[in-house]
């Protein structure tokens, strides 16, 4: 499988680290709502098509990733900084390339 | 008369190679397989099958090849179970038969023959199961009875040992691979590197060319061989092109990452000097072009595993391209056109035909006049119901036989024949398309599956596709070509085919209905019955059936069953083939050397992490410890000592005099930005805002689930510079875990984290003399106690080298930690032994420091395990209550906060013998029965300090049992003995020593 | 000045070795530069960072990702989103650059010693990065000047193509020797010349 990392480009999914469910929600750091925290750790969806998950370029740029794949197919179908700040013009890989 | 004949073939017949088979010295030519030099020294016999031993000789050419497989010798490493087919000969080749005791033409197993009806279908399903009756029952019996039965069924022995070779992985980029270099995938190749791409194209024959090396037909007015040597001469001369020959493609992965191995020197005597032996290539390529064309069928019938039973294609190959013919009264069994091919190429190279059985009744007049050349008898409507002979063919016999009704009819009639060669039809060898997609698509006409619609980014190309025809192929390469190349060229026109090879569907017949033992896998020994057998028990999946039967799951992976195994599936279920389905081919497509997987990750060239100063330490008597991959002394021995009296040695004088450890391994992380304080307060369990510049705090971090993940110390260097260590083996999740908090949680705080643990060479000084010690070598600064209070930070020199001096303590004395840079390291290292010679300073290694640390009852990753938490740990004085951090919402759960929790103890041995970590703490003074464990060992010495043996544990109830007594046991090493629980503090509990 | 001390030291054999009947494929060497800093830009800060690291060293970085530069003496190029490495044969860059970058804009951090740098230099170092990293190092993915990031096994490695055959590896100090011999290794075919 490869991850087609904005910065450094495609690269083989051994060089990232599984992060997680993208789509859980942290509660409020000051928030004692105990089954709001107990979903966010614990509760997750592990659907069978499109999940939006963080992968970490540990072996590149280090970069947290917010991916789409399809569990079934494993295809990727959107990739995103996880940092929403990160648009500079130095952080996108020019053009394609395997 | 030899079988090699005349001057045909792409051999080299000027060159004579010289190797040995079964002890017995042959020859062959440059060009040979092992396959076509033994079977032009007169060798029909090459091996014994799976299961009933029966004498196989070769059925195919090619890397299909289920019978001839040989044990090949290279000094004393073995390799077992390579096709005779696949292997190519050089001076001093070496290989066995196999499966055969005491030799390959007297064999004992062969018995097992006579047993048959004992070792069906499911044999070991329904043998390992036990006797369920009789006097054996319940017993072990069969377990005694596997070792023999495992010894007499299987293929080669595999050595003993150590492979020498090298091995190596590559990676490749392209835009198109074009796998088989055949008509097609050769058109394929030049199409696309035309259009500007870059191109490999990989073949797992020595030869590139595929049917071309071994067609009678011409190609663009030339002989096809010749036509393919000249394409490959110009692809060979491109800049954007690669070709891999002995290259076997064996996996389709996901986003076309294709695996492959590359055979690079054991066609060679010896691999050039650090030339590997496999290459193993990981190609990543934008398109790839599947050119891999298609393997013959063979049909069923009894008798059909004689040695001289072999593919139509396979004879016509040995004598084209080897100039070797297979008979001089060949007869020939085939329900199609195409095998009249063989006929013909045979009969050139000089053998001779004696007849041709065709099950078909209506035959072309092309394949008519074919037969008719070879002057043979021609018998339509036919079929083989037996054939004759030992451990070579003498005769068949043939029976009239009706395909459309699938009825024998008329007496068996006796035919001379020393080989049959057959075709049951061809299935395209769709492997890696099945393993890149979906199911297959079966063709009624081809009687064959076809490739499934892609589903990744290939393209297919000739007989791959079921286009048979070279003349297809060479079209459909080209179109695949320059779709994969994106178009951007001009179609090429396709060159001109003569004299082509007939061709037609052929009959849907795989087997034929007459009595006796046919078989459909050869390397499995699995027979037209065991399919039906298998089928009255009740496996009625082609899964199930593929498991039971283990029909296909040989080394060949069923390259020439699985069709006909299915058909007969079929027919038994009263299901046409496409409704009983097909198994999904799986990586690999044939074997791959494990040596080739594994590369370079074995031996001594595995990674290691060495610190700064690792040369000293290994110069100066320590013994180097794995923890992790890092190599850190354990003991610094002196001579005859053991590693006990060495430890305790280096202990005892750090609290007497002074020590040092290397403590480079440490996690370092820079934590930098106008938000690190912040960012550490949400971290950490306790403030580190309030820390000021030139201070260090002991931090504890937690999980978000509460538990405790990892500890140490944190330096203020300046307002908006920390630097963070790590436990040593928690550096990268600590890493990780910050990294994540600021891309996912926090991407508003501008800090930035960077590994900094290689940049810093770490040295720990401690005990009663390590204030001295500094003194005498630090300049720039002052190391008293003004100017360094507890976990107070200096800057200042040792020996010319700028240090960072932290005054903190692992050990429990008055220690500092002297940081520089990591090209420094040794530098500072020696200054400081040298400085501390006076004061009777020691080196010591991580069993002195673990000791160190029990004695004080610090906590390391034994007890921070991720099941523990900081009130486990008596660390909950660590967590504040002014702030929430990571951890803080989860850690009051009721699960976490028990008081049935196990936590922290110190242990001591009423025995005063030595105790072991993971051991468990028991109530019950019960050595045989020990029961009811209340926790276990974390970690063990031998305290110096105290003259006792002492440990750490996890116990229940934890402070509550303080002054009352318990059991370890620990019946692996065979202790069990009386322990006072006691408080982990050990050692100076009031800390008394670390402010001097 | 205390001189920095090679972790390849002890494995380090000048001269030619594996097949280099024919001559090497390869020339090896350490290039030991005084300075290795890290220096990071906040998201929105990039250009004022790539403005400072040219104030600091002469060296234009291009924009885009991994975009580099390199001269004999000194090299830039980026490696993750808004991080660069920067290289001189002099000591004391990290120090000019703290100068130069103010924390509004990012942080510096000094990896002088933390990082060893390997020349790997000839007609087959493509082929040879090959083996270790599973990153295409053919020219027109990876123009001259650019860097990228990646790893073999543990090993992380930061590269830059310093020249048309010519690349400056980056690797952890504690994996130099380990890494090297295992460069070494993987030179024996082709034939290589440590300088």
């Amino acid at each position: 499988m490869l991850i087609p990392c904005p910065y450094c480009g495609p690269r083989d999914v051994s060089e990232f680290t599984y992060q997680g469910d993208a789509g859980r929600v942290r509660p409020d750091p000051a928030s004692t709502d105990q089954a709001a925290w107990n979903a966010y750790v614990y509760d997750r969806t592990n659907p069978a098509g499109d999940h939006h998950e963080y992968w970490q370029h540990s072996g590149g740029c280090r970069s947290h990733l917010k991916v789409t794949r399809n569990t079934l197919s494993h295809r990727i179908l959107d990739v995103a900084f996880a940092r929403p700040s990160t648009a500079h013009a130095s952080s996108r890989r020019q053009g394609p390339r395997p | 008369m030899s079988p090699r004949r005349g001057n045909g073939g792409r051999i080299d017949r000027t060159r004579t190679i010289r190797f040995t088979f079964d002890g017995r010295p042959m020859t062959g030519h440059a060009g040979d397989t092992l396959a076509s030099a033994l079977l032009a020294g007169g060798v029909s016999l090459f091996g014994r099958s799976f299961k009933y031993h029966r004498p196989r000789g070769l059925l195919s050419a090619g890397v299909e090849e289920p019978n001839a497989l040989v044990t090949v010798l290279r000094g004393e490493v073995r390799e077992p179970n390579i096709p005779a087919t696949t292997t190519e000969i050089h001076d001093g080749f070496t290989a066995v038969s196999q499966n055969r005791f005491p030799s390959l033409d007297f064999d004992v197993g062969a018995v097992n023959g006579l047993a048959g009806p004992l070792i069906s279908a499911g044999f070991y399903y329904k043998t390992f199961m036990g006797p369920v009756l009789g006097p054996l029952k319940g017993t072990r019996f069969w377990m005694i009875c596997e070792r023999f039965i495992r010894r007499a069924a299987g293929l080669g022995r595999a050595g003993l040992a150590p492979d020498t070779a090298r091995y190596e992985r590559m990676n490749a980029f392209c835009d198109v691979l074009v796998v088989g270099s055949g008509p097609a995938g050769l058109m394929a190749a030049s199409t696309a590197a035309d259009s500007g791409a870059r191109v490999i194209l990989a073949e797992l024959e020595p030869r590139l060319g595929g049917s071309a090396n071994w067609s009678a037909e011409t190609i663009d007015g030339t002989p096809a061989s010749e036509w393919s040597a000249e394409a490959v001469r110009d692809l060979a001369g491109r800049d954007n092109v690669r070709l891999l020959p002995r290259t076997t493609v064996w996996g389709y992965y996901d986003d076309n990452t294709i695996a492959a191995l590359e055979r690079v020197a054991d066609h060679k005597p010896a691999p050039a000097k650090g030339e590997p032996r496999h290459r193993h290539w990981t190609i990543r390529s934008q398109k790839v072009v599947l050119a891999t064309g298609a393997f013959e069928r063979p049909l069923v019938f009894p008798g059909n595993d004689r040695p001289g039973v072999m593919l139509a294609s396979a004879a016509e190959r040995y004598a084209r391209e080897f100039g070797v013919v297979t008979g001089d009264k060949a007869v020939l069994f085939v329900n199609n056109d195409g095998a009249y091919a063989a006929a013909a190429g045979l009969r050139e190279a000089g053998g001779t035909i004696a007849a041709i059985v065709d099950m078909r009744a209506e035959i072309s007049a092309e394949a008519r006049a074919i037969a008719a050349a070879a002057g043979c008898e021609h018998l339509t409507g036919h079929a083989v119901v037996g054939t004759e002979g030992g451990k070579a063919l003498s005769g068949v016999k043939v029976q009239r036989f009706d395909a459309a009704t699938r009825r024998l009819s008329g007496e068996p009639r006796h035919l001379d024949a020393d080989c049959l060669l057959v075709s049951g039809g061809w299935s395209p060898a769709i492997h890696l398309a099945s393993q890149a997609g979906t199911a297959p698509r079966w063709d009624d006409g081809l009687q064959a599956f076809l490739p499934p619609a892609p589903t990744q980014a290939w393209l297919g190309a000739g007989a791959f596709n079921g286009r048979f025809s070279t003349a297809q192929a060479l079209a459909e390469g080209i179109s695949a070509g320059l779709t994969a190349a994106a178009g951007k060229g001009r179609p090429a026109v396709a060159p001109a085919v003569g004299n082509a090879a007939p061709f037609s569907e052929p009959a849907p017949v795989f087997e034929v209905p007459a009595k006796g033992k046919a078989f459909v896998d050869f390397q499995h020994d699995v027979t037209a019955e065991d399919v039906r057998l298998a089928h009255r028990e009740g496996f009625v999946s082609v899964e199930h059936l593929k498991r039971y039967t283990t029909l296909g799951m040989a080394t060949d992976q069923g390259k020439t069953s699985n069709v006909p195994g299915l058909a007969i599936m079929a027919e038994t279920l009263g299901k046409p083939i496409p409704e009983v389905g097909t198994t999904r081919f799986r990586p690999p497509f044939a074997p791959v050397s494990i040596g080739a997987l594994a590369a370079e990750r074995f031996g001594d060239i595995k990674p290691e992490r060495l610190t700064p100063m690792h040369d000293w330490h290994a110069d100066n008597g320590a013994t180097l410890y794995a923890a992790g991959l890092w190599l850190r002394p354990q003991i610094y021995g002196l001579s005859g000592e053991t590693v006990d009296q060495a430890y305790v040695r280096e202990a005892r004088i750090v609290r007497e005099a002074a020590g040092i450890v290397d403590v480079s391994t440490l996690g370092k992380i820079a934590v930098q930005g106008p938000d690190a304080a912040e960012f550490l307060d949400r971290v950490y369990t306790n403030m580190f805002s309030t820390l000021p510049v030139n201070k260090a705090r002991y931090g504890l971090m937690l999980r978000e689930d509460g538990f405790v993940m990892d500890d140490g110390t944190t330096w203020r260097l300046g307002e908006h510079d920390f630097l963070m260590t790590t436990t040593t083996a928690n550096a990268g999740k600590v890493m990780q875990h910050l990294e994540y908090f600021l891309d996912v949680v926090w991407p508003d705080l501008r800090v930035h984290v960077t590994s900094v643990t290689d940049q810093w060479a770490g040295a720990a000084i401690g005990g009663p003399k390590a204030r001295e010690i500094l003194a005498a070598c630090v300049t720039g600064t002052a190391v008293d106690n003004a100017a360094m209070p507890f976990m107070g930070i200096v800057k200042g020199d040792i020996a010319g080298a700028p240090v960072t001096i932290c005054r903190l303590s692992f050990s429990g004395e008055m220690a500092f930690e002297v940081y520089c840079g990591a090209g420094h390291g040794t530098h500072v290292w020696e200054a400081l032994i040298e400085a501390g010679k006076p004061y009777g300073l020691v080196p010591y290694g991580l069993e002195a420091l673990g000791t160190l640390r029990i004695e004080k009852g610090h906590v390391t990753g034994a007890e921070i395990d991720g099941r523990t938490t900081a009130h486990d740990l008596h660390l909950d004085w660590m967590l504040s209550k002014k702030k929430p951090f990571i951890g803080s919402a989860m850690l009051g759960r009721e699960g976490l906060v028990s008081d049935e929790r196990l936590s922290l103890v110190g242990l001591i041995a009423r025995d005063n013998r030595p105790l072991n970590g993971g051991a468990h703490v028991v109530d019950y003074p019960d050595e045989e029965r020990p029961r009811y464990s209340l926790g276990h060992l974390t970690a063990a010495c031998y305290s110096p300090a105290l003259g006792k043996h002492i440990a750490l544990a996890l116990i229940r109830g934890g402070k509550a049992r303080h002054g009352t007594r318990a059991y370890i046991s620990d019946p692996l090493r065979k202790r069990f003995g009386e322990v006072e629980i006691v408080s982990h503090h050990f050692f100076d509990p009031e800390g008394t020593r670390l402010h001097g | 000045m205390v001189e920095m001390l090679s972790p390849l030291q002890p494995v380090w054999r000048p001269g030619s070795h594996g097949n280099f009947a024919d001559g090497v494929g390869v020339v090896l060497s350490e290039t030991q530069p005084g300075s290795i800093v890290q220096a990071a830009a906040w998201p929105g800060s990039e250009r004022a960072v790539i403005a400072a690291i040219k104030t600091a060293t002469g060296l234009s970085l291009p924009d885009g990702a991994g975009g580099g530069v390199a001269t004999e003496a000194k090299a830039a190029f980026g490696f993750a989103p808004g991080r660069f490495l920067i290289v001189a044969d002099d000591e004391g860059l990290a120090d000019t650059l703290v100068q130069a970058i103010p924390i509004s804009d990012g942080t510096v951090t000094d990896l002088s010693h933390g990082r060893t740098a390997i020349r790997i230099a000839g007609v087959k170092a493509e082929w040879v990065l090959q083996k270790f990293f599973a990153v295409d190092f053919s020219l027109p993915a990876l123009p001259v000047g650019s860097g990228i990031s990646t790893n073999h096994h543990d090993i992380f490695a930061q590269i830059q193509r310093t020249g048309p055959d010519r690349f400056d590896l980056y690797v952890f100090r504690s994996f130099a020797r380990s890494f090297w011999k295992m460069l070494c290794h993987g030179c024996d075919e082709v034939g290589y010349e440590v300088r």
